[in-house]
């Protein structure tokens, strides 16, 4: 290999920053010497412009995804065999888009589906039926349960939120319904109607009375 | 207890520490989902795969010798477990991309010169993309991207080698051309 090859071939990281100062060193001298790879430079730092300036603007919410996180790791320990699994590829499981509308179709009919067992990875576990009145593993201070259309942003959904004083406390299930509480004493009907109104909303219902509600800060 | 730095909590992570294992999802959600989101089709897919990279974390923490930084080996999961599901993907994949293709747009606007760009990229071998995502991007160095794909550092300078290649090929604004350029190229 050239000089020229090696250079260019080390030019990626000496425009990232991360070269060992021997190779840096090697690089600034050939590039004081050579105009063509001065360019190829120049051509690299555009390049790792481009890609860096090219980062996406989506936020994640990290602890939402942990508590899902967390409770497919204890399903899987909870398994029969016991052990961990990584989940199968993604080719076969049902689309965001289809879970929605299969949850929009389920709760209407009052019966949940069991696509839980395809998506937790964990196929050993037996049929689990609930119906969508099931209180068990409901969040506490959950007061509305909501489903959201699939081509909702998180930003959008962070806006929506706010605007009807709630916020996520689980979610989303298998079906795609999101557990809602409280963050103000505002009386829940009016957050639920603010909901019910967004085209963005596929589902809203209640599921505690406003008695059960009061007390919050 | 909250644990102090990464290496303390893989080590209570071994020892079966649900607690550790919290802390290491959190403080490497953000840097995880950034990297996948670049080449993983929507949110929900991002997750998946980080929540498929913790599983091996969780099982796999009392293998690890600490023979390389923490990150470097959550990276390394992470790699192989986005190469997977992007080989699954791909056909889903390349039926999106054809639509992208398809598309009637202004090349100017900088929304799509990004877009262009995901093009571009979008077109190189899996190996390739990651690995210049992982230069380019989240700006690691040679030896840790070798670590990372558990590949030789010769092996990693030719895939980005080529990867660029391609790249100014099909992308001349790069080298002081248009975006329209670019487009007809594409």
């Amino acid at each position: 290999m050239t000089e020229h090859r090696e250079v260019a071939a080390l030019l990626p990281w000496f425009v990232n920053g991360t070269l060992s100062e021997a190779d840096r060193r090697r690089v600034d001298a050939h590039l004081s010497l050579c105009a063509r790879c001065r360019d190829g430079a120049a051509a690299e730092r555009a390049l790792f412009e481009r890609i860096r300036g090219s980062d996406n603007a989506v936020e994640y919410l990290p602890t939402a995804s942990l508590q899902r996180f967390n409770a497919r790791l204890s399903a899987a320990e909870s398994a029969p065999n016991g052990a961990p699994r990584v989940s199968p590829p993604r080719a076969w499981r049902m689309p965001r888009a289809l879970a929605a509308a299969v949850a929009v179709i389920a709760l209407s009919l009052g019966v949940w589906t069991v696509t839980g067992r395809q998506r937790s990875g964990v196929l050993a576990t037996p049929p689990h039926y609930r119906t969508v009145t099931t209180p068990e593993n409901r969040p506490s201070d959950e007061v509305i349960r909501a489903v959201f259309a699939p081509q909702v942003t998180v930003v959008e959904l962070q806006t929506l939120l706010a605007a009807a004083q709630l916020k996520i406390v689980s979610g989303p299930s298998e079906a795609g319904v999101y557990s809602l509480a409280a963050i103000s004493t505002r009386p829940v009907d009016d957050s639920l109607a603010m909901l019910r109104r967004q085209p963005t909303v596929r589902f809203a219902e209640r599921t505690r009375s406003e008695a059960a509600t009061t007390g919050l800060p | 207890m909250r644990h102090g730095n990464d290496t303390e909590r893989v080590n209570a992570v071994a020892a079966g520490d649900r607690r550790a294992l919290e802390e290491l999802y959190l403080a490497y959600h953000r840097r995880l989902a950034r990297f996948l989101a670049r080449f993983i089709a929507n949110f929900e897919n991002v997750e998946e795969i980080i929540n498929d990279t913790f599983m091996v974390v969780w099982s796999g923490a009392k293998d690890f010798r600490h023979a390389s930084q923490v990150s470097t080996w959550i990276f390394g999961i992470a790699y192989r477990t986005a190469l997977k599901a992007l080989r699954s993907q791909t056909r889903a994949a390349a039926r999106r991309f054809e639509e992208h293709a398809d598309r009637s747009v202004d090349p100017t606007a900088e929304a799509e010169q990004h877009d262009w760009l995901s093009h571009g990229l979008a077109m190189l071998p899996d190996e390739q993309r990651l690995t210049i995502e992982l230069v380019y991007h989240m700006g690691y160095s040679l030896e840790e991207i070798a670590e990372i794909t558990d590949a030789p550092v010769g092996t990693v300078k030719a895939r980005v080698f080529h990867a660029r290649e391609k790249l100014r090929r099909h992308l001349p604004a790069l080298q002081g051309g248009t975006w329209d350029e670019d487009r007809r190229a594409l």
